[in-house]
């Protein structure tokens, strides 16, 4: 059945207008993920910055970092961790490419009201680069604020929160829920502003460590024979 | 209301509907309305008054005096261009006044008798002769103080606005009234000059404050800390001095026993001569400041001061906010979280994990080419997280277990060392678990045959 007034490209009407079917158009910019398949996923081709991100995590260290990495290693302005529930390392940071010098560690306190604050203050002032926040409880209005709050600046905003809450509503355009699979990550798309994904997508993501074994086939020094030292050495 | 010598010289709108007028005296007062609250008038007080908010002006121009009849007179000329014209100007002294808790009349005109008769006329503002003399003509003649005493022969004649003194005849006016109503009145139409003496900021600050009650709230603290801060703000743009470390004393009730004042100390990391970033500053400490008695007075002293560095503005600023914004970020996050909560990486070139990774507050100077120098010259294996405490792992089968079996998926990495204050001898592995989750398990090579044991260390993120 033919249309009166077929609009075919919603998108060139208005920005913010898309078909339920396609991707939608980030309004920010974006910071490429670093993995192609990931990318062309997302809204805008990347990370949105300026909008709050949520990572859903199956369990802390799942993989959170090696998915983050290529993004913050193009930062150039600090990065601020928010109450990660173990210490940072930042032996393995730098060796996912992370500037050390970058990285700001802020601890818990213990009260999850802090780190909320502690976030807001950091995404108001717009001189960080990237801000991680782990949190376990936090309330929709808390989530409404911290999302307002990233709008105001250019920051990348990623709040890394238990699985269990996906189940409950959240005001952040991009919700991703992380868990381990055999060889790398699989990531559901809970939410997005593009049509629903039901299977999750796989990311190939090892321990960059597990691909080289560089430390393992070094040379071992040869021991020493009983003729090869000098005389003058041992006298 | 206030009583000066037993007469009524102000009082609120509500005494004033109860039928309350000026110049009645105490008995009448008291007849009219008895529940009303009597003060005598306190000229030290006022003083004292006059002097905070002259020194909370110096922040606008370094000419400042105080004129007749609590006026102070403010020489802007040089000031407009900087604080954006008159317009900012006048809502930013409004502003600053407001914040030390006056209400204010403001003049503004191109004399100073000009604006002072504007003030006390009620407020309003000129900037060009004419229409100053417009404004001027219909305010009542009483305001000049040295006509006063005339008033009864002006009103006579029908003399009530200034613009019909301006008129009389000048040597009539100067034989029956003196010489000091004609220099006024020159002086209001800018015909001969006005000398003033300005009010010079002394070399050392210190603002006292009486609070009116006993206060045991934060808030209530931080407003009455806003008001020092106006006056200390004033007194830095004076002495184009800057602050590093301000301190606020908390006076208590002298009680049965003398309690020392509470001491609230704010350092900065970049000097100050702004009030929005130490309200802030000051606004979380005293947040977190546990109040031993109710407090009753407080005195802001400056604890660190050194020369004023103009800002230096780029001609491209930076996209993320400059260093300043940064310092300032870490002081605010410092300020409410403590120093050990906010902390920079200052790594150390050691194998040993626990050693290696140390972090410091952030206030710290740690410089970049020292982090990259303590920095292994190729990456190694080491994962993202680590715990404050490996975690002794239960075996099952022979296998290490951590809420699943972890199947082991490289080679073992030694590291030993440590020989000078804390050796340790260990086998690190990466493991696997049924969850698709790496850890970072180590074994104790050293250890007898029963300690055996495996130890989770850290995870790769």
């Amino acid at each position: 059945m033919a249309r009166s007034d077929p609009i075919t490209a919603p998108e060139a009407v208005h920005p913010s207008l898309w078909f339920a079917s396609q991707l939608a158009r980030s309004t920010t910019r974006c910071i490429d993920t670093g993995y192609a398949a990931l990318s062309a996923q997302l809204p805008g081709g990347g990370w949105p910055t300026g909008n709050l991100v949520e990572l859903l995590l199956q369990q802390n260290g799942i993989g959170e970092m090696r998915l983050l990495h290529p993004a913050l290693a193009g930062l150039k302005r600090p990065i601020m961790l928010l109450q990660p529930p173990q210490v940072p390392q930042l032996l393995g940071l730098s060796a996912l490419g992370v500037q050390p010098s970058q990285l700001v560690w802020v601890k818990g306190t213990g009260r999850s009201a802090d780190g909320q604050w502690a976030a807001e203050q950091a995404l108001r002032s717009g001189c960080c680069g990237a801000v991680l926040l782990w949190d376990k409880h936090v309330r929709g209005e808390a989530l409404r604020r911290l999302h307002l709050a990233a709008q105001a600046s250019d920051t990348l905003f990623c709040m890394l929160r238990p699985i269990q809450e996906a189940r409950d509503a959240s005001p952040a355009p991009l919700r991703l829920a992380v868990r381990g699979a055999a060889g790398g990550l699989q990531l559901e798309f809970i939410k997005r502003r593009g049509p629903q994904r039901d299977e999750p997508l796989f990311l190939p993501l090892l321990p960059s460590m597990l691909l080289r074994n560089a430390f393992v086939d070094r040379p071992a020094p040869g021991p020493a024979s009983a003729g090869s030292i000098l005389p003058a050495l041992v006298g | 209301m206030v009583l000066e010598q037993d007469g009524v010289i102000a009082l609120s709108g509500l005494a004033h509907d109860c039928g309350v007028r000026p110049g009645m005296r105490r008995g009448g007062v008291m007849m009219m309305a008895p529940q009303a609250l009597l003060h005598e008038r306190a000229l030290l007080k006022e003083a004292d008054a006059m002097n905070a908010v002259a020194m909370a002006m110096l922040q606008f121009t370094p000419l400042v005096t105080e004129g007749e009849e609590a006026s102070l007179l403010l020489d802007i000329g040089a000031s407009l261009r900087l604080f954006g014209g008159i317009r900012q100007l006048c809502r930013r002294v409004l502003d600053s006044l407001h914040a030390l808790g006056f209400s204010a009349k403001l003049g503004v005109a191109p004399t100073a008798r000009g604006a002072w008769l504007l003030a006390h006329g009620g407020g309003g503002g000129s900037l060009t002769i004419e229409s100053m003399l417009r404004k001027l003509e219909v305010l009542p003649a009483s305001l000049l103080p040295p006509v006063r005493p005339f008033l009864p022969w002006l009103t006579g004649i029908g003399c009530l606005t200034l613009g019909e003194l301006f008129s009389l005849p000048r040597p009539g006016l100067k034989r029956r009234c003196g010489s000091a109503v004609l220099d006024m009145l020159d002086a209001a139409r800018g015909d001969k000059p006005e000398l003033f003496e300005w009010i010079e900021a002394p070399p050392s600050f210190s603002g006292k404050l009486e609070l009116f009650g006993r206060i045991e709230n934060a808030d209530l603290l931080l407003a009455g800390a806003c008001r020092l801060l106006q006056q200390l703000i004033g007194w830095l743009c004076a002495r184009q001095f800057a602050v590093t470390g301000i301190c606020l004393l908390l006076e208590h009730e002298r009680g049965r026993q003398a309690r020392p004042p509470t001491p609230v100390e704010v350092m900065l990391a970049e000097p100050a001569w702004r009030d929005e970033h130490m309200v802030r500053l000051l606004k979380e400490r005293l947040g977190k400041v546990e109040l031993i008695a109710p407090v009753i007075g407080m005195r802001l002293e400056t604890l660190k001061v050194e020369a004023m560095a103009p800002l230096s503005d780029s001609l491209f600023p930076d996209p993320g906010g400059s260093k300043e914004d940064r310092q300032r970020l870490f002081e605010v996050l410092v300020a409410r979280l403590g120093a050990d909560k906010v902390l920079q990486p200052a790594p150390r070139a050691d194998y040993r994990p626990e050693y290696a990774n140390v972090w410091v507050p952030v206030q710290l100077k740690v410089r970049a080419a020292d982090v990259k120098a303590q920095m292994p010259p190729r990456p190694l294996p080491r994962p993202v997280w680590i715990l404050d405490k490996p975690i002794a792992l239960l075996t099952r089968d022979h296998r290490p277990f951590y809420t699943s079996p972890l199947q082991i998926v490289t080679a073992a990495e030694r590291i030993e060392g440590g020989w000078w204050n804390d050796v340790q001898t260990r086998d690190y592995f990466i493991a696997e678990g049924e969850d698709h989750a790496h850890y970072w398990l180590f074994k104790e090579r050293l250890a007898s045959e029963e300690d055996q044991r495996w130890y989770l260390h850290g995870l790769f993120g």
